[in-house]
């Protein structure tokens, strides 16, 4: 595992607290600085540190075992595994997805940038640069 | 001056000295059980602990002048031990009082609690310290007393039959199964606050020390219950009382060890850490809100946490809002009873 691998949680934020933490997860092996083989903690550690319950963070974990990022095994936590990239296109999951970008780059054009920058913007994002 | 006076001066200076040092127990950024901003703590917070010292030494010096003019208790009346009891409990109360008044203003200085949580995807290490066969040798003590008893059972004298050693056998088995639950609980279920870096490293150290004193805690509950048992046996009586103090005497350095480096390293061992080092880390990750009774216990259902670091005093508390944790007491006070009612 490199480094400094976080997980945040804003308690203020409209998006439930499994999604965010599924959300950093997901950030961190797309960027491939948790990488095959690395172990998670265990949901009860995670779950006390970020003072959430533990079926939050079971919750994230399972949401990200099955889009094949980890391996779940009882008592022994989370495990990262090798994903077989690409993975053939969900039509529908890529569908609900870009209707999400869609209200967000109407919420960027509004609060006044031009489509020009979001679409660079986009680009720096998809290249795995932090917002 | 009375013996009663000397009692009065010996009990009255600890308890001052105790109050005293307890600003300097917690992490830099907690000030009488408030988080403040830590520029705040070593500025303008220090007028304050002064003021609070300033109270606690008074009440002490003010006690022990009454217990100076209080006549000598006379043999058989208890109304001279009565007095004497009021004195050390109204020090007590003026020292206490000092704290919550000290609290009470600290929290004008109080930083909002932030609403973002951070935590590392680095698992920890919540073994116990040593291993777990390190922590079952208490047990194994215990277990080769209870056989040495039942081998020399018709030499224990009457009046010390040996059903009733090992009933104390059992029941520290019981007592040394408790430290371990507390150990393995506390190894597993606190919060870790600094994410990465020395903070967290020392953060981890202090976590472990406090989780091996339990673990020495039964070790040293189950030698002084052994050497107990074995020196009623006349063929060992001689040998063990002569080399018991050599077993507790390390223990006893290890204790005092581990408080005089608790008081040196801090709370969660943040004092020992550089300032730049623990920028990122702010408070004990728990809201000021949940702390009741001038910051002595804490209670938050909403926090999945069972042990917290403690905001009064070294060590850890538990979060009394967590059923996990009222389980833990209810076992802890059933625990002894249901085995003394079974085994006495």
């Amino acid at each position: 595992m490199a480094g400094a691998v976080r997980v945040s949680l804003n308690l203020e934020s409209p998006t439930p607290a499994y999604r965010q933490i599924a959300n950093d997860l997901r950030r961190h092996l797309v960027e491939e600085r948790l990488k095959p083989g690395d172990l998670l903690p265990p949901v009860r550690q995670l779950g006390v540190d970020l003072g959430v319950h533990f079926n939050t963070v079971a919750l994230a974990y399972r949401m990200l075992a099955d889009e094949g990022w980890l391996e779940l095994k009882r008592r022994r936590g989370a495990t990262v595994i090798a994903r077989n990239a690409p993975r053939a296109v969900d039509r529908r999951q890529a569908d609900h997805l870009l209707r999400q970008l869609a209200h967000i780059a109407a919420e960027l054009r509004s609060v006044g940038m031009s489509s020009r920058q979001i679409s660079s913007a986009l680009r720096r994002l998809a290249q795995g640069a932090r917002p | 001056m009375t013996s009663a006076s000397w009692s009065v001066m010996l009990v009255v200076t600890v308890n001052a000295i105790l109050f005293h040092a307890m600003p300097r127990f917690s992490r830099p950024d907690i000030l009488f059980a408030v988080t403040v901003p830590e520029a705040f703590a070593a500025g303008a917070g220090r007028a304050l602990v002064a003021r609070y010292r300033a109270i606690v030494w008074s009440g002490a010096a003010a006690a022990l002048a009454i217990s100076l003019l209080l006549p000598a208790p006379r043999p058989g009346s208890g109304r001279g031990g009565l007095l004497i009891m009021g004195v050390v409990a109204g020090n007590m109360m003026v020292a206490l009082a000092a704290w919550l008044f000290a609290h009470r203003k600290a929290r004008a200085h109080a930083v909002p609690p932030s609403d973002v949580r951070v935590a590392s995807l680095v698992p920890r290490d919540t073994s116990l310290p040593g291993g777990a066969l390190f922590a079952g040798g208490p047990f194994a003590i215990l277990l080769a007393t209870a056989l040495l008893v039942y081998t020399y059972r018709r030499d224990v004298p009457d009046g010390a039959g040996s059903n009733d050693s090992l009933g104390f056998l059992a029941l520290g088995g019981v007592y040394v199964a408790m430290m371990l639950t507390m150990a393995v609980s506390l190894a597993r279920r606190t919060r870790q606050i600094a994410v990465d870096g020395p903070a967290a490293a020392a953060e981890q150290r202090f976590r472990r020390v406090n989780v091996l004193v339990l673990v020495l805690t039964g070790y040293a509950a189950a030698i002084l219950l052994s050497a107990t048992t074995v020196g009623s046996i006349p063929a060992f009586g001689d040998t063990v009382s002569g080399s018991v103090g050599f077993v507790l005497l390390p223990l006893m350095l290890f204790n005092f060890g581990v408080t005089f480096w608790m008081f040196r390293v801090g709370q969660g061992g943040q004092r020992a850490v550089a300032p730049a080092a623990r920028q990122e880390v702010h408070g004990d990750a728990t809201p000021d809100h949940a702390w009741k009774v001038g910051g002595l216990v804490y209670f938050n259902p909403h926090d999945s946490a069972m042990w917290v670091e403690n905001r009064v005093g070294f060590g850890y508390t538990l979060n009394m809002g967590n059923p996990r944790a009222w389980l833990l007491i209810i076992g802890m006070i059933l625990g002894p009873m249901i085995a003394s009612r079974l085994l006495f």
